[in-house]
């Protein structure tokens, strides 16, 4: 299936330094505020499924699950440090005005 | 060309192992381990692997090739029996010798024996390896009686995986509640609540006498007289560091390896790391001995760059989790005894932070369901500042903004 920006969620609901899940097309997706530039990624947690907006702490772009203490890179998806080894998967991501558009 | 030798294919051994060659170790690694399994993880013997939820190539520290491909030599299938400090040989069983310049004990640690009646017979488990794991799952099946000796984590975690798959569970420890020795009993008695809530029979403050059965462990008796059936017994009350291959080496044993904050016994160029090393802790100004993942993996890491003789202190803030049924448990720090507990929430609640305090400061802290606060007091607990204990009680401040 072709992909395509879908707009999600507004910038004004996901406040700096804040993690906020949205469903889009029926992907359970997050979005990440560092300083203002926006990230997107899958909301799972590759080690456990913890929902990485609700447990999720942002400090620049790393996040920390902190259900188990993984961390990624909210740019990539890299895992920055275990116990999760498998890198989250990452959504192309625009401003469009006050709205993020996702691409899935 | 300088010769890294690691006994003990443990995560921590393999932590160890793989920063050498990350951090550009110019000579050969040697990792030896008396498991035939390339290192594993241990936290999921006790929950998602042994609920048959994940795989187990799912707990490998990394790929079984990946060793070889990155210049890691290994031995596995193979204990080491002796290390001869003086002439720098580590002898493993067959009597193969294998000198270092720099070595790394990472042995962890043996389940601790239950030495009653009837302890030799058939259907009583510990749980340390995955061949252990092996066993106790090809006795899971839903509506058979287990009796869980030991509610320490093991013991919990294993009551709670099988009480998961439908196993009947009665847990007996001779403390008060359950992780007691850690916890206390207030927090104790909210995982004692937690597991009565799914359906475990607890014994507490009564011990194992005996087990019964001819061939195969059919009741368990109670020093207080019970007599319970069961079909099988896990027992989880502890480990004892594998040290024996130190003996008559001269590197000083007292509760584990001692090492210093360099993770380096008393003897140069030979370092601890993991469950079985006593370090000496910067922080806390004692000797501590952690037999938690997070040390494994952090601890194993530090000995590796003191091994390359970058000389850093490890003074990480000790935190592990226990998953039972669906709640997360978190502790992080380093405690004792206690002055005060002060809690945020409620106790009788399933969401609280528990924390440790003596002088004003906070030792250690405990959180149910708490993830995000355990994460946010380890700064406050590393920093050993006096913190304002209404503050840290009063949910709506920010345990950020104290830290």
């Amino acid at each position: 299936m072709a992909t395509e920006f879908v707009t999600a969620i507004k910038t004004s609901e996901v406040p700096a330094g804040g993690v906020t899940a949205i469903d889009v097309r029926g992907a359970r997706v997050a979005v990440a505020n560092v300083g203002g530039t926006y990230y997107a990624f899958d909301d799972e947690c590759t080690h456990e499924q913890c929902s990485l907006a609700e447990y999720g702490e942002l400090a620049g772009t790393t996040l920390t699950c902190t259900c188990h203490g993984s961390e990624f890179d909210v740019r990539t998806g890299k895992v920055l440090a275990p116990p999760a080894t498998v890198p989250v998967k990452v959504y192309p991501l625009r401003v469009a005005g006050d709205a993020l558009q996702i691409e899935v | 060309m300088a010769r890294y030798v690691i006994v003990g294919a443990s995560l921590a051994g393999a932590t160890a192992a793989i920063t050498l060659r990350d951090e550009g170790a110019d000579g050969t690694v040697t990792l030896i381990g008396a498991e035939n399994e390339p290192p594993y993880e241990r936290p999921p013997l006790s929950k998602a692997y042994l609920r048959g939820d994940a795989p187990f190539d799912r707990a490998l520290v990394r790929p079984a090739a990946y060793y070889a491909e990155h210049g890691i030599e290994t031995i596995f299938g193979t204990r080491a029996m002796r290390i001869d400090p003086s002439t720098r040989i580590v002898e493993l069983e067959g009597r193969r010798r294998v000198p270092f310049d720099a070595l790394l004990v990472a042995t962890g640690g043996r389940n601790r024996q239950i030495s009653i009646p009837g302890g030799d017979l058939e259907g009583i488990y510990g749980l340390r390896t995955v061949q252990d794991a092996d066993r106790i799952r090809r006795e899971i099946v839903a509506g058979r009686r287990v009796v869980v000796v030991g509610m320490g984590f093991i013991g919990s975690e294993v009551a709670a995986s099988l009480r998961q798959k439908g196993v009947d569970v009665i847990a007996i420890d001779p403390s008060r509640t359950p992780l007691f020795r850690v916890l206390g009993e207030a927090v104790g008695q909210t995982i004692a609540d937690l597991h009565r809530a799914h359906g475990v029979r607890t014994v507490f403050e009564d011990t194992v006498a005996a087990f019964e059965g001819t061939r195969r462990v059919t009741h368990v008796v109670t020093k207080a007289g019970l007599r319970l059936e069961c079909d099988f017994v896990v027992v989880g009350i502890g480990i004892e560091p594998e040290v024996d291959l130190l003996d008559g080496s001269g590197i000083h044993v007292d509760n584990g390896v001692v090492v210093d904050e360099y993770c380096q016994t008393n003897v140069r160029g030979v370092y601890a790391a993991g469950d079985v090393a006593n370090h000496y802790h910067p922080i806390f100004n004692r000797r501590i001995r952690v037999e938690h993942w997070q040390n494994a993996i952090k601890q194993g890491a530090a000995a590796a760059r003191n091994m390359l003789r970058k000389s850093v202190a490890y003074d990480e803030i000790h935190w592990f989790w226990s998953d039972q049924y669906d709640a997360n448990l978190q502790y992080a720090g380093f405690h004792v005894n206690w002055e005060q507990l002060v809690v945020r929430g409620r106790l009788d609640s399933s969401s609280y932070l528990a924390c440790y305090v003596n002088g004003g400061r906070i030792d250690a802290a405990v959180g149910l369901n708490r993830a995000k606060d355990v994460r946010r007091i380890m700064p406050l607990i590393k920093s050993r500042r006096t913190v304002d204990l209404e503050q840290l009680r009063d949910e709506s401040v920010d345990l950020r903004s104290l830290a």
